[in-house]
């Protein structure tokens, strides 16, 4: 199974593109693509109405736009269960729907995102490739940053709790079996806290070695001009922080009015990038503000195969 | 007076130990208080289990402002 990530300034035809590859790719293998843009547009671009669960469009093309709202809430309503069931007293007192308040946590939403990310990817794997539609610039790059923050973050809260369930253990070892009182978990399989970090960080490590690997690429879509160059260059330099695989370029919206502009943001991105990603250049396709028939996923330059090609 | 020297071996460890689990749960809940903070869900995620850390957190909280009669009590100076 192959992940492609499609990224870029709000604006310049991520979707639009994303969408076009995916449907390429449908005509010889199983592909999902998954709009992650709160603005969802993947719809309006199929003509069709999409919801947070995959929708045949073919046999082999599944469309799903994620609902960041819906995740945000689902995610935390398992949490608030476990607090109440671990505080169950409270429900005696109706004090537990209190805990709902959480809900206003800033910075639930790109987990959530992530999460979502992270279901598709494990259970999805029926599906030869799955295209994932990004939100723009900033939203992106805070959640795809997410797994490496977080486990630098649990490293950390590790290692302090080692040191206190040592702490703990010596104490118990001095004060000796039966004058114990309440014992406290001093045992690395025992503590709750612990066990659950622990968990934590094998799921964000193998995340992360999902979304650094071979089978991951993140293409980038970019115009002809110098606001979109611009935001390019702050996410290529982004991307490589965070030792992502960008693999394609897409020049998207090239005219003849702005072939020598697209030149040039070309020349510009090549020396930035300072390697041999590919370059592809899609054309502004006019036949489409002339409103004839034609779906707007049905472009002619051939996304799909320089995309295969990047990821053998 | 068996258990009471066994106590006050254990003392010392004791404060360490509280004070070691005072950073942990300021380290993780942190934000909630107007600190810089792991990302916000890892706090969500743990608080479940927290019981214990929060009351200290609590504890140390109060006594903050009387650090030095702690630090007396601690150490055994009258």
């Amino acid at each position: 199974m192959k992940i492609f990530f499609f990224t870029g300034k709000g604006g310049v035809g991520k979707s639009t593109i994303a969408a076009a590859a995916a449907w390429q790719l449908s005509q010889d293998s199983r592909v999902l693509i998954e709009s992650l843009d709160p603005a969802h547009n993947l719809g309006d671009i199929f003509n069709v109405t999409l919801t947070d669960r995959k929708t045949r469009f073919t046999d082999n093309l599944y469309l799903k736009e994620v609902d960041l709202q819906k995740l945000s809430r689902d995610y935390l309503k398992r949490e608030i269960d476990v607090l109440s069931g671990t505080y169950r007293y409270l429900q005696a007192l109706n004090l537990d729907n209190y805990f709902s308040v959480l809900k206003y946590s800033p910075g639930i939403e790109e987990y959530a995102l992530l999460t979502s990310i992270e279901d598709t990817i494990r259970s999805e794997t029926e599906f030869d490739y799955i295209i994932f539609d990004t939100p723009p610039t900033g939203l992106t790059l805070r959640f795809l940053a997410l797994p490496k923050v977080t486990i630098t973050w649990i490293d950390r809260l590790i290692q302090i709790r080692k040191r206190i369930l040592e702490k703990r253990y010596t104490i118990q070892k001095i004060r000796g079996v039966e004058n114990a009182g309440i014992v406290l978990s001093y045992d690395e399989q025992d503590d709750d806290v612990l066990k659950r970090l622990q968990s934590l960080k094998y799921n964000y490590v193998s995340l992360s070695a999902i979304l650094e690997g071979r089978d991951c690429t993140v293409a980038l879509v970019f115009n002809p001009d110098i606001l979109s160059l611009r935001e390019s260059q702050r996410l290529i330099d982004g991307l490589r922080e965070l030792n992502l695989p960008l693999r394609l370029m897409v020049n998207n919206k090239v005219t003849d009015e702005n072939g020598k502009m697209a030149d040039e943001v070309e020349t510009i991105m090549r020396d930035y990038l300072k390697d041999t990603t590919p370059m592809e250049r899609v054309r502004f396709s006019p036949s489409l503000i002339e409103g004839k028939e034609r779906h707007l996923f049905d472009i002619s330059e051939n996304i799909a195969s320089k995309l295969i090609e990047q990821c053998i | 007076m068996h258990i009471m020297h066994r106590e006050n071996a254990a003392a010392l460890t004791i404060v360490e130990m509280e004070e070691l689990e005072n950073i942990f749960s300021l380290l993780l809940l942190g934000s909630f208080v107007g600190f810089p903070s792991p990302p916000t869900f890892l706090a969500v995620e743990l608080l479940p289990f927290m019981e214990k850390e929060l009351k200290i957190l609590h504890k140390r909280a109060e006594d903050s402002s009387d650090m030095l009669a702690e630090l007396c009590g601690t150490l055994g100076i009258d």
